[in-house]
């Protein structure tokens, strides 16, 4: 039996690391904000375009929080400094982009393995490869959970606007110390270079939360023994708790183990996101309840879409929204839930398609689904989501599958090329 | 490293020669360290991916100075090559212990970037590269190289290295058994280790460019490089100090 759950220690923010007032800054400056304001400690990074205001601004404030920053030489490295100094018992983050965000992928993965609490900042641009550096992208997304090899949980964050950017980077932080797993804060180019309005508010409106700490006596420490909520406490290194921290698959000691059947040491990286799903999931809901259609959307997507939602509101169509602000784990309850009651849903994102086939997934064939795809390098035209809204509210009940619509710009771009097959698509 | 026991006392010698508190050292590693030395020793031990011991030991002692983190970086010469270039730039305050075995033991001797004929089934002929030549030209501030069976020079090396304010780097010869032709605790295992003690000249005040290891020479070992210049910290707080005056406070010095 597992000993009773401790929780993650919960306190106020340092009012040192709150640098507390009413700024008109980027969604890039307002991440650097949450972070410090977070307790962050440590970035690691290296420089990538659109995401260096973000670490610029960190640079700033780093000296009056008595926070670190070093560039690395390289994304590899960043993401390993990042678990060192998570180990060595500070907050730590790395701040990139999509070819940095690759690079990371085998760092990302050794910090599931061993179970550090650290945060990913990715400002999302244009891809494949170098794409289009300063402009958005949100094909990232399904990178984030599978983009390194092997099975291992993660949270992720999308914000839509500078002062989420400032207030999720805090809650990303405080995920990662509860759950001691990787959250990333999947950002878009869109909102990152965004400049609005961003309240910082007094340090003591802040809560922060700290990895829980071992109480019994030292050198006994496990540091894979979980508590009930699956999560093991954590100490740092140099305390005298001879450590054995290794990225091959382990006992909960540490131990490297090869025997079979001890593979299910790595059910529990899966697990402790899964089955705390109902904790970690956040997601706001508009006139879900009587909906023909449901729009649901992610970060910048979904302030394009709510201006599709206003207007088919005002044709009459009853259209719902749902925001995605954690992405990872994604709300299947609630998304089967909707579909039992709804015709469609219409899914707009910067990609050929990455949630929406999540969405298909949990709609279990009870509505179609409908994807707005978007190349990258620019947002949606409204219009073409109203265009969806007003398609998938004709509710044909063909439950297909994920029905691509076709854009006006795929139109106009590929007048004569590869059409999808009859009966995909209008 | 099939048999670590000797690197155990080696190490244990030199944390105990050093004076520093067993409790804030930390040995990080990457592939093919025995992982009985952190067993047995009791350190706290963190083993990386390939290649990242040491960027994975830059960030645990930016993050906490008091720390005296010792890396075993085995990938070093190739997939970690770049962290070791940059760790010494930057001279980040923390020892590397290159455990130099020459070849990929365990996957049938596969070519590796530090010896001229390699065990690839046609032999080749690359360039090694001189690791206490690199280290230097890197900027490390205290460079040595001995074998295996150089236990007291060893031990006292880690220990001058632990001390050593700056990145400081041990090549350390130690050869594996051979996939093919050694069994892990024959005595041709021993003879192995013996041949490269053997083979090797104590030379402390030599060129550091004469330091390459080459077949037909004796292999040079000795202190060969130590220097003083302000760690990545110290530079740090100096130049932030400078820029922010008075309103700066140092950065990981306990007030």
């Amino acid at each position: 039996m597992p000993p009773k759950s401790r929780t993650a220690l919960k306190e106020k923010a340092n009012p040192r690391d709150v640098f507390t007032g009413a700024y008109y800054i980027d969604g890039d400056v307002a991440t650097a904000y949450g972070a410090i304001a977070a307790g962050c400690k440590f970035v690691g990074g290296y420089p990538i375009t659109p995401s260096t205001e973000a670490a610029e601004a960190f640079v700033r404030r780093a000296p009056y929080a008595d926070a670190l920053f070093v560039q690395m030489e390289d994304e590899l490295a960043s993401i390993e400094t990042v678990l060192g100094a998570s180990w060595a018992g500070k907050k730590a983050m790395t701040i990139t982009s999509g070819p940095g965000y690759s690079l990371m992928m085998e760092g990302i993965g050794f910090g599931a393995a061993i179970e550090t609490p650290f945060v990913i900042v990715n400002i999302q641009r244009g891809g494949p490869s170098t794409g289009v550096p300063t402009r958005a992208g949100q094909a990232d997304i399904m990178q984030a959970k599978w983009g390194s090899h092997g099975d291992y949980g993660v949270i992720a964050i999308a914000p839509d606007s500078p002062q989420e950017c400032f207030d999720l980077t805090i809650k990303a932080f405080n995920l990662a110390e509860r759950y001691r797993a990787p959250v990333m804060l999947m950002a878009d180019e869109c909102v990152g270079h965004m400049t609005e309005k961003v309240i910082v508010p007094p340090a003591d409106q802040i809560e922060i939360e700290n990895r829980k700490a071992y109480q019994g006596p030292p050198g006994r420490y496990m540091p894979f023994k979980p508590d009930r909520d699956l999560v093991p406490p954590m100490v740092k290194a140099g305390s005298g708790n001879k450590l054995y921290i290794t990225s091959h698959l382990h006992d909960e000691k540490g131990y490297p183990v090869e025997k079979s059947g001890r593979g299910a040491f790595n059910k529990r990286l899966v697990d402790k996101i899964r089955l705390n799903a109902d904790d970690i999931i956040d997601i706001t809901e508009e006139d879900v309840e009587g909906a023909d259609v449901v729009v649901v959307a992610y970060g910048i997507a979904s302030r394009v879409a709510y201006k599709a939602v206003v207007e088919a509101k005002k044709e009459g169509i009853k259209v719902g929204n749902v925001r995605l602000i954690t992405v990872w784990p994604f709300p299947e309850k609630r998304i089967k839930e909707i579909s039992k009651r709804v015709k469609g849903f219409v899914v707009p994102e910067i990609n050929y398609g990455q949630i929406a086939f999540e969405v298909e997934r949990c709609a279990h064939g009870n509505a179609d689904v409908v994807l707005v795809p978007h190349g990258g390098a620019s947002v949606h035209n409204p219009e073409d989501i109203l265009d969806a809204i007003r398609l998938a509210a004709k509710g044909k009940g063909q439950h297909k599958g994920t029905i691509e619509f076709e854009t006006r710009l795929a139109k106009r771009i590929f007048p004569s090329g590869l059409k999808p097959k009859k009966g995909e698509g209008e | 490293m099939r048999n670590p026991h000797r690197l155990i006392s080696i190490l244990d010698k030199g944390v105990k020669r050093s004076g520093v508190g067993r409790k804030s050292i930390c040995i990080v590693s990457d592939i093919r360290f025995p992982i009985s030395i952190a067993k047995e020793d009791g350190l706290d031990y963190f083993h990386t991916p390939r290649g990242r011991a040491i960027p994975f030991s830059v960030g645990m002692k930016l993050a906490n100075p008091d720390l005296k983190v010792i890396a075993f970086p085995g990938d070093l010469a190739t997939i970690g090559g770049n962290h070791f270039v940059h760790g010494g730039r930057k001279n980040i305050d923390i020892t590397v212990v290159f455990v130099n075995s020459f070849y990929y033991n365990t996957i049938n001797g596969k070519k590796a970037p530090l010896v001229d004929r390699s065990f690839s089934p046609y032999g080749g002929d690359e360039k090694p590269f001189n690791i206490p030549f690199m280290a230097k030209a890197c900027g490390a501030v205290y460079v040595a190289r001995w074998t295996a069976l150089h236990a007291e020079e060893l031990s006292i090396s880690i220990s001058e290295a632990i001390n050593k304010v700056g990145f400081s780097v041990i090549d350390l010869i130690y050869p594996q058994k051979n996939f093919y032709e050694l069994s892990e605790d024959s005595g041709e295992y021993a003879d192995l280790l013996e041949f490269y003690h053997e083979n090797s000249e104590i030379a402390g005040g030599v060129d550091i460019k004469e330091t390459e290891i080459l077949g037909d020479k004796k292999i040079l070992v000795g202190k060969f490089h130590e220097s003083e210049r302000l760690d990545f910290i110290q530079a740090y707080n100096a130049m932030q100090q400078k820029m922010l005056g008075e309103k700066f406070k140092p950065y990981g010095v306990k007030q």
